[in-house]
């Protein structure tokens, strides 16, 4: 369960400040798949920053299972994000050098996994993703849509009960958003875990168990359930 | 956790030019430093060398060379019966009295330099017992025939076998040509002068040299040279008189350091360059990585290793270039001219010793730990939401 308990952000810029996020509360059922929505500057990737570590709230409570989050260096939070959360980014992020395998593995290289383990971990998290063929390949020798299939394979290869994507589609035609789309609910129907996504995408709705919609750092509605097909 | 080492060598090698580029300035600095390093362990084992420990070498009280001094006939006399002297088999002292002379001599390639000339006895030819013809034949007494130590032969024209030379009012017959392992002595030419003094008590030589008896105290007799309130001589070790000779080195070594310090420093602002551009580059890769959870403190040790590695690079093409340098100038310029203090001209081999390599190999992990530092700590600081921003 995620928990977020009147959860505020200020940014400081100069002698301005920026309420990124004002006094937010939801909560987020272990293995389920919910959107994060609104326009640019609404706070939700703000939002996805903080129950990912990635940040600190202003005030609030932010709590990923039994993890408290609040107060925790920026070591632990590191650490923390090293064996909980799993990341996917909306341009991938991937290491140019590296090969797709390589890429994945580099995760592992934070456990104590020896280089064999590593090694058929990332393979079976790229056969997940359906691209065990391409284990060799470097980033720039995929298509856009198998990079980010290479990305989830990486965010899932330490088994992180939290995935959490930051515009996964935004930079995918529609065939590929689709097939990301139904990657993401699969990990969330055959592995259970828990995916939390920021996306502009409505064709996300049809994906995502919940969608919470902010508008101008406020949540404007709070646990809407989307009915699947 | 580090991150692997593939990923900054891959890294180094996605940027070809850049990387060549910042590699080729800090391989220029290892190649310069690498060669006046090389000259002066050339120089100072040419002449530590050049000294043997059972040799004196006694000089006029003050003079610092052979070229300042001036010993008279008397004095000469005074010492060469001096307890604790080797001598030859039949009974004669191996002390040899030597007149130093320094003409210009034109060189090979066009030039102009001081040659020291050691006019010896034939006596002499038993004190330099490392002396060895390589071609023709030893002198004979008292008939104006000159040998030249190989790099002399090599190096100025004229000093070949059969060759002759004027000097002092004489033509001198060169016969042969000597080596003494790599010492000073090769870069002379030695004149058989006969007697140096014949019956003239106003001429003298230069300095003498002489063979200690095995056994004999060495010191005893330094104290006991330097104490004859007669001759006001002062006596050494050949090895201490070499050591002198070699302080020039000692003054290169420094200047060296310091010129390898400043050009190292130009170096370090082009590796800064080149890390910075490759932090920039790379800040969402960093963001990336530090979201996945890789500290800080990895960010920074892996881009100061791939900083390292850049430099480690430079030092490999610089003494690979360095190599090549002393391999031609020892084989096609049969090694560089050096002045020493007396102001004669001895010719040195380059050499590359464990110690140059070393100095070398510091200078450049230096380069790359300094360039590399600024840029990794400026990559560790980045805060990991706005380095994925800016993907």
């Amino acid at each position: 369960m995620i928990e977020i308990h009147q959860v505020s952000r200020l940014y400081r810029r100069g002698v301005d400040e920026v309420h990124a996020l004002e006094d937010v509360s939801l909560q987020i059922p272990d293995g389920t798949f919910v959107a994060l929505m609104g326009p640019s500057g609404s706070g939700k990737s703000t939002l996805l920053n903080l129950i990912a570590g990635l940040d600190q709230p202003t005030s609030g409570v932010v709590k990923v299972g039994a993890q408290n989050l609040n107060g925790l260096s920026e070591d632990q939070l590191a650490a923390w994000r090293a064996a909980h959360v799993g990341f996917i980014f909306q341009f991938y992020n991937l290491i140019p050098v590296l090969s797709a395998i390589e890429n994945v593995e580099v995760p592992l290289l934070l456990t104590r996994l020896a280089k064999a383990d590593r090694r058929k971990h990332a393979e079976l998290a790229l056969s997940i993703v359906g691209l065990a063929d391409r284990k060799h390949h470097l980033p720039n020798q995929l298509s856009g849509g198998e990079q980010q299939r290479v990305a989830i394979a990486r965010a899932i290869v330490v088994d992180p009960e939290l995935i959490v994507a930051d515009e996964p589609t935004g930079d995918l035609d529609a065939k590929n958003a689709d097939d990301i789309l139904s990657l993401l609910r699969q990990l969330k129907s055959e592995f259970h875990k828990t995916v939390v996504m920021v996306t502009h995408d409505p064709r996300a709705i049809r994906y995502v168990d919940q969608t919470f919609h902010l508008e101008q750092g406020v949540l404007v509605n709070g646990a809407t359930a989307v009915e699947h097909a | 956790m580090a991150l692997p080492l593939k990923y900054n060598l891959r890294s180094l090698f996605l940027r070809k030019m850049t990387t060549l580029a910042t590699a080729g300035g800090i391989a220029l600095v290892v190649l310069v430093t690498l060669l006046l390093l090389s000259l002066v362990a050339g120089l100072r084992h040419m002449l530590i060398s050049t000294g043997r420990a059972d040799k004196l070498v006694v000089l006029r009280k003050g003079a610092s060379s052979d070229v300042m001094s001036f010993i008279t006939r008397d004095a000469y006399q005074a010492i060469r019966y001096l307890p604790g002297i080797a001598q030859t088999p039949e009974g004669e002292p191996l002390v040899s009295p030597e007149s130093i002379s320094q003409p210009l001599l034109p060189t090979k390639a066009g030039g102009q330099e001081i040659v020291l000339m050691r006019g010896v006895t034939p006596i002499g030819f038993q004190v330099h017992s490392n002396v060895r013809l390589v071609a023709g034949r030893m002198p004979n007494p008292s008939v104006n025939e000159a040998i030249v130590g190989v790099a002399a032969a090599r190096r100025y024209q004229g000093l070949e076998v059969g060759d002759s030379i004027l000097f002092g009012n004489y033509k001198w017959n060169i016969v042969g040509t000597f080596s003494s392992n790599g010492t000073a002595y090769e870069s002379e030419v030695w004149l058989d002068v006969g007697s140096l003094f014949n019956n003239d008590a106003k001429r003298g030589c230069s300095g003498i040299r002489l063979v200690v008896a095995p056994g004999a105290d060495q010191e005893a007799l330094i104290r006991r040279i330097a104490d004859d309130p007669r001759i006001s001589l002062l006596a050494q070790s050949e090895i201490a008189y070499y050591e002198e000779q070699a302080v020039g080195a000692r003054v290169l070594y420094l200047l060296t350091l310091v010129l390898a310090l400043i050009m190292g420093v130009g170096a370090v602002f082009g590796a800064m360059n080149t890390m910075f551009a490759a932090v920039t580059h790379r800040t969402a890769e960093i963001g990336a990585l530090r979201a996945i959870g890789f500290s800080r403190r990895s960010i920074l040790a892996s881009f100061i290793t791939e900083s390292v590695c850049l430099s480690f690079l430079g030092y490999l093409g610089g003494v690979m270039l360095g190599v090549c340098t002393i391999f031609a100038i020892n084989s096609l310029l049969q090694g560089l001219a050096f002045q020493l203090p007396s102001f004669s001209t001895v010719v040195v081999s380059l050499r590359i010793s464990p110690t140059s390599l070393l100095v070398a190999f510091g200078l450049a992990i230096f380069m790359g730990l300094v360039g590399g530092f600024f840029p990794a700590r400026r990559a560790a600081r980045l805060q990991v939401t706005e380095a994925l921003r800016k993907g």
